[in-house]
């Protein structure tokens, strides 16, 4: 519930307030919302499993935005920056996908 | 397979009936067996994190306390922080949404040299371009400036042989000269020769009468006055004329001069007055050539 009630409060939020994005930022704001998003399917396909946790939920979002962050800037360090975003939106793309068909797996059990 | 089962049976009773019901649901091989490895894995490493791709943590919930109020508080503040985070995901989300399309800041590298490349090469040509169409503008220009010379000199001609074919009406110094005739008649020779005479004092334009005296006008004596250029004119004749004045009045007056001619042998009165400004109106339509062309 808390979960639903936090997306649709950042949306508004976002929406509503239109905040600039320092230019630091910019690079990395992508990746941080794709390796959000992976945690928050996986939080999806924990909870159908009935081993949801709130505290992993929490320590595998922070833990997969600061990876993913840290990966790109290490990347962009090594002048490969953009290969390497690639390669950490494939890795996370591909964790997507297998969390949502085992989302789909429950859902539709089958 | 044995192995995995051994310590399986160790495992707490919440996570193992939970499992079995999963098992039971699913009824599938493939999952089961994957679902094991997974848990022996995670009790070998000690920890709930699974890098592997495709994979999430599974994390069994701790099993539930006595009924406290630490408990209860601690699960108010994990959700309010599941909460915030899904929030900044969402916040995050619509701002990135919003940002992308925004300017070039977000670009790579590699793409704002290909955009510097395409803008330079645009600046090139855009350039050639202006060139081209300053050459263009030069030629024109120049062009309108002949054409507006051609013009002021066409303008100029037109006015110098309007006036010498006696097709515009003109101005200027110069004298009026009015014959009269008492009882001889003045013949048209005579008259002819005054005209000639002002014509060599400088005149340069002469009216008789109504008539506007050009190259071809002649005129022709009749019983009652004179013909000139098809118009029948009878005295007193009235001759004007533009150009010098004291010249044009010699050239009338000199001792045995056409003016004397008149008085004596046709008893005729002379009257030359100069004027500053001798206005002639009359205009002659230019001829229409019928026989005579050009030479090109």
């Amino acid at each position: 519930m808390a979960a639903v009630l936090g997306l649709i409060v950042g949306v508004v939020g976002g929406i509503f307030l239109q905040p600039d994005i320092p230019i630091v930022l910019q690079p990395y704001l992508p990746i941080m919302v794709v390796a959000a998003l992976d945690a928050l399917l996986g939080a999806a396909r924990s909870f159908f499993e009935r081993s949801f946790s709130d505290k992993v939920f929490v320590i595998s979002f922070l833990s997969n935005v600061i990876t993913a962050t840290l990966l790109v800037l290490l990347g962009n360090q090594l002048g490969v920056g953009s290969q390497l975003q690639t390669a950490v939106i494939v890795v996370l793309g591909i964790r997507i996908f297998s969390n949502v068909s085992s989302i789909r797996r429950f859902i539709f059990r089958g | 397979m044995t192995e995995h089962s051994a310590p399986h049976e160790e495992e707490s009773p919440h996570g193992n009936a939970e499992q079995h019901q999963n098992s039971q649901r699913f009824d599938d091989a493939e999952y089961r067996g994957e679902a094991r490895s997974r848990r022996d894995r995670r009790r070998r490493h000690h920890s709930s994190d699974n890098t592997d791709t495709g994979s999430f943590p599974m994390v069994r919930k701790r099993p539930s306390r006595s009924a406290s109020v630490n408990a209860k508080r601690a699960r108010i503040v994990t959700s309010v922080l599941v909460g915030l985070l899904c929030a900044l995901l969402g916040f995050g989300y619509v701002v990135q949404v919003r940002n992308t399309s925004s300017s070039y800041e977000s670009l790579s590298e590699d793409e704002l040299v290909r955009v510097l490349d395409e803008t330079s090469t645009q600046v090139d040509k855009l350039e050639q371009r202006r060139n081209e169409l300053n050459r263009q503008l030069t030629s024109i220009q120049s062009a309108a400036d002949k054409q507006k010379e051609a013009e002021k000199i066409a303008q100029q001609n037109a006015q110098t042989s309007g006036i010498l074919s006696g097709r515009l009406p003109a101005e200027g110094k110069g004298v009026t000269i009015s014959v009269s005739q008492r009882d001889k008649h003045v013949d048209a020779a005579t008259m002819f020769t005054l005209i000639e005479e002002l014509r060599n004092a400088g005149a340069e334009v002469i009216s008789f009468n109504s008539a506007r005296v050009v190259t071809s006008t002649y005129i022709k004596d009749t019983k009652n006055g004179l013909i000139v250029d098809g118009n029948q004119f009878s005295s007193p004749y009235t001759i004007k004329a533009i150009g010098n004045p004291s010249d044009l009045q010699n050239a009338i007056q000199i001792a045995g001069g056409v003016g004397s001619r008149l008085k004596v042998t046709f008893n005729a009165s002379v009257n030359v007055v100069q004027t500053d400004s001798v206005k002639i109106d009359e205009v002659r339509q230019p001829q229409q050539y019928q026989y005579a062309r050009t030479v090109e």
